[in-house]
Formats: C-alpha cells, structure tokens, sequence
C-alpha cells in the first residue's frame, strides 16, 4: 500500500507524476471522470478547484459546461438539474458554503443523484475561521450523502474517481472532504492515471431515470403517508449496499491503477495493538508517525483510519473492537450538547456487538489548531494510563486545560 | 371582423385531473404554455400551486417531464437541466422554469437574477397569483397595494406596492422579456411561440388570477384578468434585450375601482386608497408610456430592432460552446 | 386515489416519479355546480312574427351554406324574397345589438339568401312527411296568410287548393304592393316554388260569386285568408279616430279622387291612373307611403310634368306616430315627398266635377289612445284651404267578408277568431287581415297561416296540441360583449334616388355576399352555440371536449363546475344547473 510511498509512483497506469496542490488534484480528477456539468461558487479555501476547473474547461480539456452561479445554494440546485436530466455533474464547496446548500443536500440525495461534491473542511463562523475543522460536513450527516475524508492529495483524486463509480451504482450523491490549507492549499507528488484506462474504470454514466420528454415522468411530487417511508427505506437500503460497492470499487481501482485505501477503514499496526486511536482525514498521517514512534518505543499502539463516515464503518469497528481493549476517537468536530461525532457514532456502533472496549473521546485541532504528533501520543498515553475515560469528551490542546 | 375568435394550437398535452382548484389562473397559464411549446419540453417547478396541482406520484397532469425543485431553485435547476441536456447533444428540447410569484420574486430571485445574468438558455414562466396562494393566501411582494391577505389582515392591509419584476428583469438585458394574462390566449401563445424561437434568458410574466386568494367566484377568473388589462392595472409588453420595449395592447383605461369592487381582497378599501392606486396607476402608465416613446425613437435611429441582431448572437455563441 | 399501486418495498421504484396521468382521477367529483349547453331564444325570433329561426341561419350564412340557410327559413316563411324586402322587420327592433351599437340588419341577410337561392327550387326534405294524407283542405285567398298556411300544409302531408277572386295569385302582395319595392318575378318565384310543393291554387274563383260556398263542403276544414281589401273611406276613418263628424264622405265622389288601394291595384294590374300636379296623400301607414312615391313615379314617367315637391302626404300626427316603416318614409323623403303632419281633412272641395282644394283643420296630440300613440286632438278655428288635383285616401283597410254564408262570429268588421285561428264553426278556421286581431303586415299574414295550418292539422287528429315551452329569452345584459368589437350596420345599396323616382324598377339592391358575411358577423346569435370555442378554449380542466363533427361535450368526470365556460361564452348558450349532491 504506502500511500506515500515512492513506489506508489511509479505504476504502468501512470500517466505523469505531477506536484498540485489538493484543491487542483479534484480538479484532475473531474477532468478525468469526463463530468458534464459543472456549477460552483468559490469560497475559501476551495477556490482551487473552480479556478483549475475554469481553466480546464476554458483550455477545451475537458468538453463540459461550467456554470458560474451566484451561490453553492444554486451551485447545488445546477447540479441537480444537470444530474436528472443524467448529465453527470459536480460541484464543490467548503463551511458556510456546505451549510446554505444543506437543503439541497437532501434534494439530491432523495433525488438518488449521483452528483459528487468536494468539500474542503473549514470551520464554520462566527467568529470567522478559514482553516480546517470538520464541522461542516458532520453537520450534513443525515442528508443522505456518502462522506468520504482523505488523507493525501493522491487519495483526493483517486476519491473523486471511485466516488463517481459508487454513486452511479447506489444512485446516491457522493461527499469527498478534505482539510482546508493541510491538503487543500499545499501542494504534494500527485500521480494521474492514464485516461484510456480511467475510461475503462468510468464509463459514461446511463441513467436509468431522467427527465426524458420521450418518456415523460414527474419526478419528486407529492407522496401520502402511504409511500413516503419506503421511499426512505430504499435510500437507506441504497446507503446499506454502498458499504459492499465502497469495498469492490476500491479494489477494482487497485487492481486498475494499483492503489486502495482498504474500503472504508484502513486499519494501521491495529493487528496485534492493544489501543487503539480511530481518526480521520490528514490527522491519520500525523498519527501514523505517532504510532511509529511509539511503536519503535514498544507501545502496543495502532490506528484505523476511518475512511468513510457515510455509510458508517459499522462491521469495520466491530471486528476492530474484537481484538483490541481500549480505543480512542479523535474528532475535529464538536456536538454541542453531546460529544465528538465520530466518537458517538463508534460508541453507537459498538453498544450491541459482543465485545465491548472502552472508548474514550479526544476533541482536537478545531479551527485549524495543530495537530502533531505530539497531539496524538498525548491520546495514547491518556488511553493507556487510564482504565476509564474521566468524562465523555477530553479536550486536547485545550488552552488553561487542566488536561495537559 | 366580427367576433374574437381563438386559434390555438390544438393539441392538448396538459390531462384533466390535475389538483387545481376550479377556476384556476395558474392552470390555464400551463394549459397556454404547453400548446405553445408542444411535447419537446422539460418544466422545472419549485414550491408553488403547481407542485400539487400536478397531482401526487404516481400521477402527473403534465404530459411532458416535470422536475419539482426547491422553492428557491427553478432557475438554478433549469440552468443545468439546460447544461446537461446540451452536454448529452440535445439542443432542442426547450427547458421552462414554471415558478409561482413567491418563487420569482421572492425566495427564488436571487436565483433567477443569477440566471438571466448568465442569459442561461431557458424560458422562465412566472404565473403571477399575487400572494402564497398555495400556504393559504399570504403576502409575497408581488401582492398589490391595499390587498387583504392572511399576513396582511384588512385592519392592516398591505401597505406596499407590487414589486416591478419586470423592470428588475429588464435591467439585466435579457433578449426577450413579455408579460401576458390568461384572459388573452392569443397573446400569451404568441409571446411563449417568439420565447421559443429565441436562446438565452427569456421571462414571461403571466397574471393568473386566484378565485380562493382574491376572494371571487371562480367563473369570474377571466373577467377579472380581463379587467387588469383594461384598467391598465397590467400592461401587456414585450421588452426586447431589457431596452426595447413595446406594448401588445392599447387598453382602454376602465376606472380600477370596477375591478377592485369584484374582488373581496380589495373589500375593505376606502374611497381614498382606490383613488391613490388610481394616481399610482397612471402615474406608472406615464412612465411606462416614456420608455415606449424612447423606445420607438431608438429602434427608428438604429434603422430596426436590436434584439434581432442579439438574437443572432446568442445564437453563435451557443454554437460556438457546442463547437467546444 | 394517490396510492402506488406497488405493495411491496421491492417492487417499489427507487424514488418517487409519476407512472401515469391524472386522467384517471375523478375530480369532477368536486363538482355542486354543472355547465350544460342549452340554446335559448334570440330576441330577434321572438320580435319575428313569422318565427324564423333567426340565429341558426345566420350562422349557416357565416358557413357560406346559403341553400341550407334559405331551407332554414323556409320552415317557417315560404315567402323570403318577399318579406326581405317588404317586411316591416320588427326583430331588428328586438335585436340585443341594438343596446351596444345598431342592430344587426336581419331584414337584409333574409333578402340576400332569398336572392342567392333565386334560381334554385325547393327541396323534397322541405317536407316535414313523406306520408301523403288524405284529408283536402281549402284555402281562401292567396295573399301571404293563404299562401302559409296552404304551403305549411303540404310540408305536412295534405292536399292544399287555394281559392283566389282575383286573376293571379298572391293578394295584396301583388296587387297593393308597388313594383319598385316588390318586382313581381320575386313573387312569382316564390309562389311558384310554393306551387311546386303541391299547392293548388285556383284563380278567378271568387267563392260567393263564381263559386259556390257548397263546393267547399268536400273538404275537410277551410282557412279563411281574404285580406282586407277594401280602403275605408275617409270619413269612415275620421268618425273612427274622432268625435267629430263630417257627414257624409264631403267631396268624395269627385274625379281626382282615390282609394290608396285603388290606386295602387290599377297600377299594379297594368293601368294607369290619371293624377295631376298637386297630389295629396292623406294617411300615415305604408299604404300611403306607397301612394306617394308611387304617385311621384307616374308624373315623371310620363315625363310631362316636373312633379317634385308636389306629392304631399298629410297625417294627422306626427312623424312619430306614423305606422309606416321608418325607412320607407326616408326613402319618400329623399325622392321629394313632403310631409304635412298635424293636419286632417275636413272636406274635399271641387269645381266642375274635380277636385280643386282640400280643407284641413290642424291637431294637436293629446293623451295616448288605445293603441298607445298620442290621440290627435283638433285645435279650434284652425281651418284651412290648399290647393290640390288629386287626393289618394289611404288611412286603412278593411275586409270584405259578404261571401260567408253562416252568421260567423264577428267583431268590428273582421271573423273573430281564437288564439288558435277557429271560427267556432269546427273546421272552418280564419287569419290574416280578414279575422281578428290583425296589424296588415306581411310577415304577421305569414304568422298566422302557419299557426292555421297547425290547428289545421291538430283539427284533423295528426297532430297533438303540444304546451308551449316556455322561451328563455336572452337578455342583452347576458351578452359578453367582450368578443364583439364595434362594427358599423351594413348599409344597404340602393340606386341613386334621381334614378328611382323616375321609375318603377327596383329601388333596393341586394347585399353583395362581402356586406352580407360582414353583417352576419355582426350577429351576437344570441342563444345559440356557434361553436366559436371560447368555452373550450378557457377551460382550465381540459374537459370541454370537440368530436369529429365539431360538437361539443363535457368531460363531466373531471369538469370541476368552476363556471368559466358558460359566464365566457360570448351568446349565453351555455348555464349552470345545481349538481344533485350524492353521499357516498
């Protein structure tokens, strides 16, 4: 695997190595998925990727139309339109911008439209924020979106990709996060695949409903009590069997370009570790140093990257929990009210299997705090120095914490 | 001469069943407008009347494909439905965003301006029935000076002119702009026909009146637009690239207090507020009548309409996109 | 009704999309109120005596079907190039027109498809039956009223034979009616056409005189239809109409003086009557009007004396009052007829054997009489002389009724006859200006042979007497006028005046088939679908439905009853009509 690993980049699928930034790595990846549609609105730190897009489409590199809305409110609703009409479309957007498109969210999703979006994570105001947290996306949670969060600027790209191929095939919108300036604005090796064998990967996308005047049907009128909940059944049943598709995809896309992220968790020494830390998105690198260290110090510590929040890696935590006894979550988000999100959604996950391990819930590197190394070997030695979590949420690198 | 006859397209593509209330404005604006567009035709509806009156799933009175979109989106929806179609090599299906007055000139202008800067390519029909008629009659700003509405009790009437839409629209240049009323088919199959045969942006305004919301008995509906028209209280234009403007019909100029005694929500009105929107309506015919006049001049000095030579370049320019 | 017919989850699609129309939904279960078509009763019928289906043959006239339009009328008149042109048309008077701008002139259009048809004959289905009967009805008279009734009984099966004193038929018609109003190969078309049904007519046959009353006996029932042919003599007329009286008929035997009949039958049958320089015309009704310009012409055809200015016709009201048609007074007025009104005769004064001067004696109106004009009352000490050489009396008509050999019921001078036109002697019926109750027009002449020859044939036990439906009259207020922008009356062409009162040719043209298309668009036809679409056209439930014959249907199982369509329709031949309320 070794995503960063050199020899990640040298593959017969390569077309060229490039250094971009991940904001620009989406953009490739959108050229390369062939999509049809474009509309967006640029809000920092995402600009990026419209800008790259602006000029690819403008270049004539890839044949699309880019509608240059006047809001990711109408950013959405294009996509939309563009998608039911079986375009395949995209958009992306960060924080405040997510947050106006909520209601659309829902729109696209009950739709079944496989639209895919890239949210660059921002911190949502007031008081304004432009650097990375995840409570942007975690706020759409139940819009029937699959959410993934990458690690790396390669991954952004190979997402985006795998993303198209899953939504098409569960019919359901499809999220790509990544961390606002640790990804979005910082430029890294980033390796494009061959379009002939991405072709080969992606084909055109066939709708099997669209607005059609040959066959004309309303779509998204009114329903009665009588029909509404199994309208909701079939996107939860759709959710459901994304979680196999997640897993095939990716090993289709591993066997095409030779790199996987091991579905929807990638698990990191977790094997034969007794704590374990599950966390997401760029924190995953940084803990994969933490866990090195600690490793070569003789610390039995390992790491699950969760990889997708949307469908929830249910089955992965489980088998998870099975061999470890202690496992810490560490959310860059924050549940008013209540606790970590992730760490909610692991303890939710766990509550009926039949083995349960303690958890304990870190919050950390909200609004775009450092998360290092030392962040993370602060988790593990709070895990492994307590039998029990003190209380449900342990703020890390909280200033006058009395945490240290 | 002899009498007013109507010659419209006689295919019918709108089926009976629909869920409109009898008498319906809003309806006859739909039943107009797919005759005149014909079956090549996809609707994009927010929230508004139409999004029932269309009937539940799996019903649909339509007879072309109808996507119904959030309130506040027809003209962001229609714009990539637009996209999409052209991206998959379809250029002639005609796109139409069928938008209630609250999703035009309220939640969903913010959307429609974006659009018609863009000159987007679809023909967006505003039936216009002067209040939320389908949350049960409360104000939105196209709601008349002195009109009753649940949110604007006759203790309170509203104290607010109409919005002018389309001087709004008009101040973005689109090519083709008209207002229409579904007391004269003719005239309103006629401007959707000219919409058609025209890309970029194109509105149609049409009045639709409400029996429910306006308070009158619904065999009155095309009375009542009628007399809109004749009391000058509705000009029908057209408005070429937001400058060339030019009026469909010369109306007589009946007093307005005829045609707000006919209607309940106007019931409460003293004598004094029908004689300030009387002033108010001429003094916009005045105004009206300047730019018609300037207009006139315009098109004499440039030798011809200018909308034609936009026309044809909205035109080229959508080749030379699909050349790309 | 809003169920997906889907019961399980799986064989639900994946999201929600219409898979059929609303057709399928009743809405026309929302309904308490129902439009229906109903034709109703123009104005114009119910102001036509004759009762001609005004609107209907308009609207075939608006088809250019003018053979079809002409059947239409012949139902209820035989006579249209007659009545086209003499007819006093009260249904313009009653046209909805009229309150909007000017009536439509109905009179003209009947004239003009009478014209078109000019060469064509009448067709066999102008007939009501196939089925011949054998009763034989005789009719007495051949002047509009014989001619109806004679002719409504062949369309429905009988045998007709009309008995006529004079040498041709058609009455009144040909012998009272100048021949620059009615040409005669009109009339002779028209009851030639009549003839052709199966009508006999028998002329010279003056019953009481060269036939016997006894010869009527072989047949089954008897129309009395003689007219009124008989001028009253002047002072008859004054002593009715004032309390006045003159003695006996001053001055009426001198040379120089006429009956208006007289004089119009003379000249009618080929004479030619001998007027000098100053004509006077006493009366105010068609007759005189006739006389007058009549009168006019023979001075100048004979083309001895310059005449004009020297017919004048004197009445004893004003122009108001007169009982002649309006635009026949006109026309006299523009050939150079004057008028004196005001005045009455009082006595004829003559020198050696011939009239020289007339004493006339001025009036004043008074309160309105039985008839509903203002009385005329004489002003004291008014008297005065004028100069005259010939004096046409035409101030009515009257019966001559000395051939019936039963003591007939009568009143005044005429055979009083019920609403349905019986004598009270059972088969013998009686109309026209002969019975009772007439007003010497042609159409009303026309009227009741129709209404005879339908007792006739209820007399007869073919026909059940059927209750009058009531008519649902349009009212003007229930036009919508919306649909009919204004549009000036058709003027009918005539020749130049210098050319019509030098002779006796016809002085009104037909309307060229433009002005007549153009007038019959001008029709509101009230009552009576034109199938102009207006109610399809504004239906918001599409349920107003057009078949192949272009009729029209409602769609009842989704016509919400919003109304549109009928307060839209443009002739009020569409209404409401409460919904029966059915609980489920």
């Amino acid at each position: 695997m070794g995503v960063n690993g050199k020899d990640s980049l040298i593959h017969p699928s390569i077309d060229k190595v490039v250094v971009i930034e991940g904001t620009h790595a989406a953009s490739h990846a959108v050229k390369l998925a062939r999509v049809q549609v474009i509309a967006a609105y640029p809000i920092t730190p995402q600009t990026g990727v419209v800008e790259k897009l602006s000029e690819i489409v403008s270049h004539g590199d890839l044949n699309a139309k880019f509608i240059k809305v006047e809001s990711e409110h109408s950013a959405m609703a294009s996509c939309i339109g563009a998608s039911i009409s079986g375009a395949r479309a995209f958009t992306a957007t960060s924080s405040q911008g997510l947050a106006l498109m909520h209601e659309l969210l829902h729109w696209a999703a009950g739709s079944r439209l496989p639209i895919v979006m890239v949210n660059v994570n921002r911190a949502l105001a007031p008081p304004w924020s432009i650097y990375v947290d995840h409570n942007d996306s975690l706020s759409q949670r139940d819009t029937g979106w699959l959410q993934f969060y990458a690690e790396s600027n390669q991954e952004v790209l190979d997402t985006v990709l795998q993303a198209y191929k899953i939504a098409e095939a569960v019919s359901l919108p499809v999220m790509i996060n990544l961390d606002a300036f640790v990804l979005s604005h910082t430029s890294e090796p980033v390796a494009i695949p061959k379009q002939e064998l991405v072709d080969e990967f992606l084909p055109p996308w066939k709708a099997e409903f669209k607005v059609d005047p040959a066959n004309p049907h309303a779509f998204g009128a009114l329903v009665g009590p009588d029909a509404y909940m199994e309208m909701r059944y079939k996107l939860f049943e759709a959710m459901e069997d994304a979680r196999e598709v997640i897993r095939n995809v990716d090993s289709e896309y591993s066997e095409k370009f030779g790199r996987s992220y091991g579905g929807l968790v990638e698990e990191y020494y977790a094997d034969d570790a007794e704590v374990v830390l599950i966390t997401s998105a760029t924190a995953v690198s940084t803990a994969r140093i933490a866990v090195d260290e600690m490793r070569s110090l003789g610390f039995p510590v390992g790491l699950a990257k969760l990889r997708t929040f949307r469908p929830f890696p249910v089955d992965e935590i489980r088998s998870l929990a099975q061999r470890v006894s202690k496992i810490g979550v560490m959310d860059r988000n924050i549940s008013f009210g209540a606790t970590g999100i992730i760490y909610q959604e692991t303890k939710a996950a766990l509550y009926n299997a039949p083995v349960r391990p303690k958890l304990f819930g870190f919050i950390a590197g909200l609004g775009g705090r450092d998360v290092t190394p030392e962040t993370i070997k602060e988790m593990y030695s709070h895990i492994m120095n307590n039998d029990t979590p003190e209380s449900e949420t342990i703020w890390v690198g909280l200033k006058q914490s009395q945490k240290s | 001469m002899g009498q007013i006859k109507y010659q419209l397209p006689a295919e019918e593509i709108l089926a009976p069943g629909h869920f409109a209330c009898p008498g319906c404005g809003g309806t006859l604006a739909m039943r107009y407008a797919l005759k005149a567009l014909g079956r090549k035709t996809i609707l994009v509806i927010p929230a508004c009347c139409w999004t029932v009156i269309d009937g539940p799933v799996p019903f649909s009175a339509a007879g072309v494909p109808v996507f119904h979109t959030a309130f506040e989106t027809a003209a962001s929806a229609a714009s990539g439905l637009k996209a999409g179609l052209e991206m998959q090599g379809d250029h002639e299906t005609t796109v139409v965003a069928f938008a209630g007055d609250g999703g035009t000139f309220d939640i969903g202008f913010q959307a429609l301006s974006g659009a018609a800067e863009r000159n987007e390519d679809f023909i967006y029909i505003c039936y216009d029935n002067e209040a939320y008629m389908n949350t049960g009659i409360q104000r939105s700003s196209a709601t008349p000076f002195g009109a009753w509405t649940t949110t604007t009790p006759s203790e309170s009437p509203k104290a607010e002119n109409k919005k002018n839409i389309i001087e709004i629209l008009a101040a973005h240049r689109i090519p083709y702009l008209a207002t229409t009323s579904v007391a004269y088919p003719d005239d309103m199959i006629a401007k959707i026909q000219k919409a058609k045969e025209i890309r970029g942006m194109r509105f149609i305004h049409v009045f639709s009146p409400c029996p429910p919301g306006w308070k009158f008995e619904p065999e009155d509906s095309i009375k009542i637009s009628r007399m809109a028209i004749k009391s000058k209280v509705f000009p029908l234009l057209e408005i070429f690239d937001g400058v060339d403007y030019r009026l469909s019909h010369e109306p007589a100029g009946t007093p307005v207090r005829d045609y707000l005694k006919m209607q309940g929500r106007f019931r409460h009105l003293k004598e004094k507020q029908i004689e300030e929107i009387q002033k108010t309506i001429d003094e916009e015919w005045e105004r009206l009548k300047s730019k018609l006049v300037s207009s006139k001049r315009t098109r004499q000095s440039n030798g011809g309409p200018l909308a034609k030579e936009r026309n044809l370049f909205h035109v080229k320019r959508g080749e030379a996109l699909r050349k790309e | 009704m809003t169920k997906y017919k889907f019961t399980t989850v799986e064989e639900m699609p994946p999201l929600a999309f219409s898979i059929e129309s609303t057709r399928k939904i009743p809405t026309g279960s929302w309904r308490h109120v129902r439009p229906i078509y109903k034709d109703k009763t123009s104005p114009c019928e119910v102001g036509c005596p004759a009762g001609e289906k005004i609107p209907v043959y308009f609207d075939l006239v608006r088809q250019k079907k003018y053979e079809e339009a002409w059947y239409k009328i012949l139902e209820d008149n035989p006579l249209p190039g007659v009545t086209g042109r003499v007819c006093y048309h009260p249904c313009e008077g009653q046209c909805n027109r009229t309150f909007y701008d000017e009536s439509v002139a109905i009179h003209n259009i009947e004239r003009f498809v009478a014209d078109k048809n000019f060469h064509n004959n009448p067709p066999e289905r102008i007939s009501v039956t196939d089925l011949l009967k054998s009763e034989k009805v005789a009719v007495i008279g051949s002047g509009p009223a014989g001619l109806s009734c004679a002719y409504q009984l062949a369309r429905k099966g009988y045998r007709a034979v009309i008995y006529e004193a004079g040498h041709e038929a058609g009455g009144m018609l040909r012998y009272g009616i100048p021949h620059y109003r009615l040409p005669k190969n009109i009339l002779d078309k028209e009851i030639g056409d009549i003839v052709s049904l199966g009508v006999q007519i028998k002329v010279d046959s003056r019953i009481g005189k060269n036939i016997p009353w006894g010869e009527l006996e072989k047949y089954d029932a008897v129309f009395v239809a003689v007219g009124a042919m008989r001028s009253k003599k002047m002072s008859e007329g004054q002593r009715l109409n004032s309390s006045r009286s003159f003695g006996e008929a001053e001055g009426g035997d001198l040379k120089g003086v006429y009956s208006g009949v007289e004089f119009l039958y003379e000249l009618n049958t080929g004479g030619s009557p001998q007027i000098g320089d100053k004509v006077l015309v006493v009366g105010g009704g068609n007759t005189a009007i006739d006389a007058a310009r009549s009168a006019l012409r023979l001075g100048k055809s004979e083309g001895s004396r310059p005449l004009s200015g020297k017919v004048t016709v004197l009445y004893r009201r004003t122009r108001a009052e007169m009982p002649a048609v309006p635009e026949e007074i006109e026309e006299a007025e523009k050939e150079g007829v004057k008028f004196e009104f005001l005045v009455a005769p009082v006595k004829i004064i003559g020198y050696r054997g011939k009239v020289s001067k007339i004493e006339l004696q001025r009036m004043k109106l008074g309160e309105p009489d039985a008839s509903g004009r203002r009385k005329p009352i004489p002003v004291v000490d008014s008297n005065f002389t004028i100069q005259a050489d010939t004096i046409i009396s035409a101030i009515g008509e009257e019966p001559d009724l000395s051939f019936l050999p039963y003591s007939f019921l009568k009143k005044g001078v005429r055979v009083f006859v019920d609403d349905d036109h019986s004598t009270g002697v059972p088969g013998i019926f009686a109309g026209g200006d002969a019975a009772t109750n007439p007003n010497g027009t042609v159409v009303n002449a026309i009227r009741a042979g129709k209404e005879a020859a339908a007792a006739i044939d209820e007399f007869l036990g073919w026909r059940t007497k059927m209750d009058g439906v009531k008519q649902q009259v349009v009212q003007s207020e229930e036009i919508n006028t919306f649909y009919f922008p204004h549009e000036k009356r058709a003027k009918f062409p005539r020749i130049s005046v210098e050319k019509s009162k030098a002779s006796f040719g016809e002085v009104n043209k037909t309307l060229s088939e433009e002005q007549a298309l153009a007038e019959v668009d001008r029709c509101f036809s009230c009552g009576t679908c034109l199938h102009c679409d207006v109610c399809m056209t504004f239906c918001p439930d599409v349920a107003i439905l057009k078949d192949e014959f272009g009729e029209y249907s409602i769609d009842y199982d989704h016509c919400k009853g919003c109304g549109i369509c009928v307060n839209e329709c443009p002739r009020e031949a569409m209404e409401l009509v409460e919904e029966e309320l059915q609980w489920a």
